[in-house]
């Protein structure tokens, strides 16, 4: 690289003598990019420009990554602790996420800020595949979209199917009364069989698990209890209260879409967080990389017009000398 | 007591008013939270702040979004 800038420059002076006016035009422009207009000798300008830019990309990177780094901390209890949320449910209703229903909705969390990596496009990934799974002759799969950077990927060629879009999610800090209102207006808007959430599990900082967590309507949790399983032995457990089974079963798919939902968009967020820790992380490394390299060209440079200006001088003295 | 016997049985008062759970136990939340004292009440309270945007998709065509930006309490 530091040849081909030395090349470069020394090139500046031939298409000068030659009369082709294209010519001309092309090393007007190779000298405008390589030094400030009316520079006598080879310049570093531009170099030290570039210099500066890459220095403070650095900066800024290094910045974006501490503040990822403590918004993970923080986010990263509070998703642990709703893991808690929806385990029961999963002891007692399971996730059987190869049950066959007519209406399949697919629940796509993703974030609204960008510079976090590849979790968005994976989510995105996966809830194509499910959507291309779940779509039959009989069967039919919407999609509700959690976040912009979803929408925006899914817009492009699945306009048709997307039943709800939800933005500015994060703009207060996750609660569970926010994605209960949040859940309350899905379950009132969308009709659905199998409610299927695609969302990044979170591992640890560098490790992300794609994960699609299955709720069924209650009529489905009748239809698969029929056919035993888990679900089949939902018989077997008392009803206080005086409700009936079927009342118990729409209450508990209910608060079961809210806690799954819940947990979903913490781990995502907490995902979010460490994918965005490491881009950054390996943008500043990368900028790191590319100053070193940078200032390689600038010293050869520098040294370069030196040792031209040294020749310069010493040839003009044996000149006058000889 | 209502018998339980399939579709006749008497609904509670919040499903026939068309609330789902969800919304029912969310009521529920804000009555406790609004019982709390000072200090644990404002902290309380600071975790039913709600605000999102969701707009409806017709068509492939997404609506004017609305925004659902409550103060505490629903």
């Amino acid at each position: 690289m530091a040849m081909a800038a030395l090349r470069r420059e020394g090139r500046r002076f031939a298409p000068l003598m030659s009369h082709n006016p294209i010519n001309a035009v092309r090393s007007s422009l190779i000298s405008e990019e390589l030094a400030p207009q009316g520079a006598r000798s080879i310049s570093t300008q531009v170099v030290r420009n570039r210099m500066k830019s890459v220095k403070n990309i650095q900066k800024i990177t290094k910045a974006m990554k501490m503040v990822a780094a403590s918004k993970l901390r923080a986010i990263q209890t509070r998703a642990e602790n709703s893991r808690g949320l929806w385990q029961p449910f999963s002891a007692l209703l399971g996730d059987t996420p190869s049950v066959d229903v007519k209406k399949n909705v697919i629940v796509t969390v993703s974030s609204d800020k960008g510079l976090c990596g590849g979790i968005n496009s994976t989510s995105v990934k996966i809830s194509r595949a499910l959507h291309k799974l779940n779509a039959g002759p009989e069967k039919e799969a919407k999609y509700v979209v959690v976040g912009e950077k979803a929408k925006a990927q899914l817009i492009r060629d699945s306009r048709k199917d997307i039943e709800l879009s939800i933005t500015e999610l994060q703009k207060n800090p996750l609660n569970y009364t926010q994605v209960a209102v949040l859940a309350d207006d899905i379950l009132k808007n969308v009709e659905y069989d199998a409610l299927r959430i695609v969302f990044n599990k979170f591992h640890s900082v560098v490790q992300y698990y794609p994960t699609i967590a299955t709720v069924l309507s209650p009529e489905v949790v009748e239809r698969e209890a029929e056919s035993g399983g888990k679900l089949g032995e939902l018989d077997s457990y008392e009803i206080e209260g005086g409700e009936t089974k079927a009342e118990v079963l729409q209450n508990l798919t209910e608060f079961q879409f809210g806690c799954v939902l819940y947990n979903a968009i913490l781990e995502n967020a907490t995902s979010e967080q460490g994918a965005r820790m490491s881009a950054m992380d390996s943008s500043s490394r990368n900028a790191g990389d590319m100053l070193d390299r940078l200032t390689l060209t600038y010293n050869r440079t520098r040294q370069a017009s030196i040792t031209t200006e040294l020749i310069e001088i010493i040839s003009g003295a044996s000149a006058l000398e000889g | 007591m209502a018998s339980a016997a399939g579709s006749t049985a008497a609904v509670p008062f919040w499903r026939a008013a068309g609330m789902t759970y969800i919304s029912y136990s969310n009521i529920c939340a804000s009555l406790v939270r609004s019982c709390l004292k000072e200090p644990h009440k404002t902290e309380a309270l600071n975790r039913e702040k709600v605000h999102f945007a969701v707009s409806k998709w017709a068509d492939g065509k997404a609506e004017k979004p609305t925004l659902r930006s409550d103060t505490p309490g629903e």
